[in-house]
Parts: C-alpha cells; structure tokens; sequence
C-alpha cells in the first residue's frame, strides 16, 4: 500500500467528514428546537440530491444555482411537512412526544425513500460536475467536485453559525431552544420557529446531497447510513456545538477511510466500512446512553 | 355475554382452519404470510407497545433466527425442528443481551441502537457469503415433504395461536402489569419495587424469541433466506402494521398485520404505489387515529360483551337496561 493512495483516501475522508457534519449540524438543530431526533434526515439528503438533479436536467440550471434551488424546495417542503406532521409535538394533550416523534419521522423516512424508488427509479443517477476536471498537489489527485462539496460546505456551515449568533432571527432560535415559555413571553412565536428550524436543517440536508451528487450517485437509499453516520457526530462532537461536528466529521470520515485502505479483506472492505461507523455509534451509546443530546438546552455555537 | 371477544375470536379462527383446505394455493400462501408477521407484529407490540421500548432490530431477530437454524440444519442435519429451537434460544439469549446492554437507553437513543444492530447484521450477513451464501440467497431444508401448503396453514396457525396465548398471558399476569408500568414511567415503578432492570431485558429476550420463532419457520417456508428479511425496509412495514393496527394491545396489533398484509395483495395491482400509500396511512393514523385504525371497534367488542355481564355497573349500564325494559 502506497502513501500516495493513503493520501488520497484522507483527502476523500475529509471532503466525506465535512458533509457528514452538514447533515449532523441539521439534526442536531431540529433536536435543539423541536426536541424530536429526526430519522428522516437522511431521506431529506437524498431528496435534496434527486432534487438538484432534475432542476440540471429540466431547467438547465448550472449546477451551483441548482444546488440554491434544491435548498429553497426542501426547506419549503420540510415545512409543510413539520405544519401538517408534527404540530401535535406541541400540544399538551400528546401523550409520550417522544414516540410520536420517533414514529412519524420513521414513517416519513419509509414513505420518502419508497416514493423515490417510484418518482426517480432504483437505478443510480449522476448529474453533471461543478467544475469538471482535477486539481493535483504532487501525487495527490483530487476532482474538483470533491474540493467544491468541501469548500462549499464549510462555507454553508460558517453561514449557520453567523446566522445563530449574529442575527435576530439566530438569536431567537437559540432562545426557543432554551425555554419555549420564556422566548413566547419577550414576543417570539415558538412555532414559527419550529418550522423555521426543520427547515433550515433540511435545507443543509439537501445543499450535502446536492454537493454529494457528482462524487458519488445518487440512489433512493442513499440516505441511510449518512442519517446513521450524523448520530455518531452528533454524539461525538459534544452536543450541539458546530465546531465539535466539523471536527468529529472529518475524524468519522478519515476513520472510515482508513479503515477502508487498512481492511485485510479488499472484497468486503466497503461494506465493513459502513458497519465500522455504525459500530462506534453502538459504542458511543453504550457508554453515553443519553448521548445523542445530553443536556436539554442545546445552544448552537 | 362475558368475553364475547374470545368468542368471536375462537368463532373466526374455527371457519379459518375448516375452510384451510378450500383455499387456493396462492390465499393460503398470503395467509402463511400474514401469520408470519402476525407473530412479528404482536411481539414488538410486546416490547414496543406494552414496555415502550420502541426497538427497530425485531425483524433483524427474525432473520438471526431463520439463519440459525437453517444453518445448524444445513450442517449438522439436525431435525427442522430442532433448529427452529436453536434459533429461538440464539435470539432469546442475543435479544437479553441487546436487552442488558442498553437498559439505560430510552425512547430515541434506544432505536437509534436497535437500528444500528440491524444494520449490523445485515451488511454481515450479506457479506460473509461463504457462510451464509449472501445476497445470492440461502437455501433451506423443507418444514414438510408435502406437496400443498395446507400443513404449513395449520403450522403457521398453531405458532400464532400458541405465541398469542404465551404473550396474552404473560400480558395479563403480574409481570404484564409490571411491563406496563414500565412504560409509564421508569422511575415510579423501579420506586414501587418493580425490578425495572430484570422486565426490562426479559421483555427483550422474550420478544426476540417470538421474533427468531417466526423467522425459523419463515425460512423452512420460504425455503430461502436472505438478507432483506431483516433488513430496514422489512422493519419499516413491520412498525406499519403494527402501528396501524393498534401497537397497545395484542389483537390489534396481530389484526394490522393480517390487514395490512391482505391489503397489500389486493392492491398489488398498483405496484409499488403500494408501499408509500402505506406509508401514508401510517402517517394518517399517527396523526389523527393515534391508537391504531383496529383499536376502536376491537374495545367495542370487548365493551358489547362485558356491557351486560355487570348489570350493577354505573349510568350508562343502567339506562341501557331501561331502554331494554
């Protein structure tokens, strides 16, 4: 095994780490508002992707301004779906939220991914690059997409965090997510908020399966595992902060990378990969049973 | 009259077995299958509906069961039985140790694990191929050497009726009340001295069981295992049937597997349309039918039978008698 290809397989883990954490910085920000941990995060991902491949296909969009596109039309779409699904989360007459929680986003999932199947097909799509071609620092090969699904997703992640902390909407998320009762008393509707925040997560959902789309294909059950991968970062990257998800990401990433250039067995090596991060999940919260979210204030930062 | 719901119950399980022998290949083939998951769906609403422990690797079980035995068969040519056995002893004791693993896990966490260990199982079981022929599929020993499907019928109908009747009973004992106390609160009952921790992974291990029992039999049955058996999709249709039917009681929950199930059949000229609409009627009953779709008419009966068994009962008891009268 050459340095070079170890090269290349952290590069690809970091560019992977960083959209694991776009995903996770959504869960953890629907969990901080809505109190629920969505399980059709990932299902949003993979609508995200399809979407931004039919707006190239059809409108012709480049793909960056598809990419923009996609993120308006799930967060539109994910609130809608959080007014018509999830507004008995709110109400005191539900018994037991978490398990209406639980149950609803998993049949969300169920209903999204076996739609896809119908609306898209089962067979794997790509839609155009970015910017095609390569970029090579020495031996180390890396297509442009991967450098843009990078770059871009720092970026849109940098916008999160200035938009928490620097703007009055930011702010008055942070505040629901500390105490409903207090934020509707200084004049904030918590349930616009609700909306609001299912919305921006799954928007961040669907700009990761926009910029994933090129690297790898897109398919119906694409989302699976990356929902899997997000609870690991969640846990992992300290509750809520956005930095401690960037970092655990990339590590998640590399990790998996490595694991896939180390595996004796090359056959099998991908499919290990996948057990590997859901593994350390397992792992986690065993040890960290009330891991996910920890403290019930979750502030974004 | 007292418990007419075991009545109707008995009454409608008697026309199936008589009328067994008049259906044709391809109903008593869906109706196999509907047992199937009938055992499936009453021992997750076991964990999930009566001890709240919302657990997503029930149809994983399923499959470590089929697995199980079908491979102790395969090797040591033991009897189908035999390994049926082997395989609900296999879940019992993994279930118990899923179970003791994470009893400090709640709610959300403890599906988000439960998924995890599914997911598990299934990429090795898919990609250990030599041992378990992977995706290609694994071929299984016959339950019988018999042309028709008429003793698997009667099979699949003496497992459902024998693990309904264990389930029900453990549900109305003590133990039951104990689980259901679980569900409420952990806490408050762990205070009125229920040992939280011993119900909490015996649940498991007993649901697990139930789960390798109907997988051991699913693959002498089917006659091949693979992976999808238990993997996330299977247990999604599970959580619908279970969910639509009524995941707080056993009958309701056995009720929406059949429902679903036939359903599903009748439909099948939609195609794969199928799935998502199930997918939205399970959204719709969470929404707005909370208690499942089976639930309301199945306490009518068990109203209409105990109405006039207490005559001494308060108001609306009474002016029914009048109106009679």
């Amino acid at each position: 095994m050459s340095w070079d290809y170890l090269f290349v397989q952290a590069a690809n883990g970091a560019v992977i780490g960083v959209i694991y954490a776009m995903i996770a910085v959504g869960v953890t920000l629907i969990f901080s508002i809505l109190k629920i941990v969505n399980f059709a995060h990932g299902d949003l991902y993979m609508l995200g992707g399809y979407c931004a491949y039919y707006i190239i296909e059809y409108l012709g969009v480049p793909p960056l301004g598809a990419m923009v596109m996609s993120m308006a039309a799930l967060f539109v779409g994910a609130i809608v779906l959080e007014r018509l699904m999830l507004t008995p989360l709110y109400s005191d007459a539900t018994e037991r939220k978490d398990e209406y929680g639980l149950i609803v986003t998993f049949g969300l999932a169920y209903f999204l991914r076996n739609s896809a199947v119908i609306a898209f097909g089962p067979f794997p799509l790509k839609p155009p690059s970015f910017i095609p071609g390569v970029q090579r620092f020495g031996n180390l090969v890396l297509t442009n997409d991967r450098l843009v699904a990078a770059g871009l997703g720092l970026l849109l992640i940098a916008a999160l965090l200035y938009f928490m902390k620097w703007t009055i909407w930011g702010q008055a998320l942070d505040a629901v997510s500390q105490s409903r009762d207090s934020a509707a008393i200084v004049g904030i509707n918590a349930r616009r908020f609700n909306s609001f925040a299912f919305g921006i997560g799954a928007a961040l959902a669907a700009a990761a399966g926009a910029l994933v789309a090129p690297i790898f294909s897109l398919a119906p059950d694409m989302g699976v595992l990356p929902n899997i991968h997000a609870y690991v970062i969640v846990i992992l990257g300290g509750m809520g902060s956005v930095t401690g998800s960037i970092i655990a990401g990339i590590l998640l990433g590399e990790s998996e990378s490595l694991f896939t250039a180390f595996f004796p067995d090359p056959t099998r090596a991908f499919a290990y990969t996948n057990a590997f991060g859901v593994l350390v999940l397992m792992i986690v919260l065993i040890f960290r049973p009330q891991g996910l979210f920890g403290r019930r204030h979750l502030r974004m930062e | 009259m007292r418990g007419l719901h075991v009545y109707v119950l008995a009454v409608v399980a008697a026309l199936a077995l008589l009328g067994a022998g008049h259906f044709n290949a391809y109903w008593l083939h869906v109706s196999i299958i509907a047992m199937y998951y009938g055992i499936l769906a009453g021992s997750w609403s076991l964990l999930a509906g009566y001890v709240g422990l919302f657990s997503l690797s029930h149809t994983a079980f399923a499959s470590i069961g089929g697995y199980t035995s079908a491979l102790l068969v395969k090797w040591l040519g033991i009897p189908v039985l035999l390994g049926m056995g082997a395989g609900v002893a296999v879940c019992c004791a993994l279930g118990g140790g899923i179970g003791w693993v994470c009893l400090r896990m709640s709610g959300p966490y403890l599906a988000i694990f439960t998924l995890g260990f599914s997911e598990i199982v299934r990429i090795v079981i898919s990609s250990e191929d030599d041992v378990t022929a992977g995706m290609a599929g694994l071929h299984t020993a016959p339950l019988f050497r018999s042309a028709t499907r008429v003793p698997y019928f009667y099979a699949a109908f003496a497992l459902l009726a024998v693990s309904l009747l264990l389930m029900g009973l453990l549900v109305r004992s003590r133990w039951g009340l104990f689980l259901r106390a679980i569900r409420e609160d952990e806490q408050a009952a762990g205070a009125s001295g229920v040992a939280v921790a011993r119900f909490r992974i015996l649940a498991f291990a007993i649901a697990s069981g139930f789960a390798g029992l109907a997988g051991g039999f699913y693959a002498h049955y089917i006659g091949i295992m693979t992976p999808g058996v238990g993997d996330l999709d299977e247990m999604a249709k599970l959580v619908v049937m279970t969910v639509i039917g009524g995941m707080e009681r056993l009958p309701t929950a056995v009720g929406g597997a059949f429902l679903v199930e036939v359903l599903l059949e009748l439909l099948r000229g939609y195609g794969q349309w199928r799935l998502p609409l199930f997918g939205v009627l399970l959204l719709l009953t969470m929404r707005f039918a909370r208690n499942g779709l089976l639930t309301p008419p199945w306490l009518g009966l068990v109203w209409l039978g105990e109405a006039r068994a207490r005559p001494l009962a308060p108001a609306r008891d009474l002016s029914e008698k009048d109106s009679a009268a």
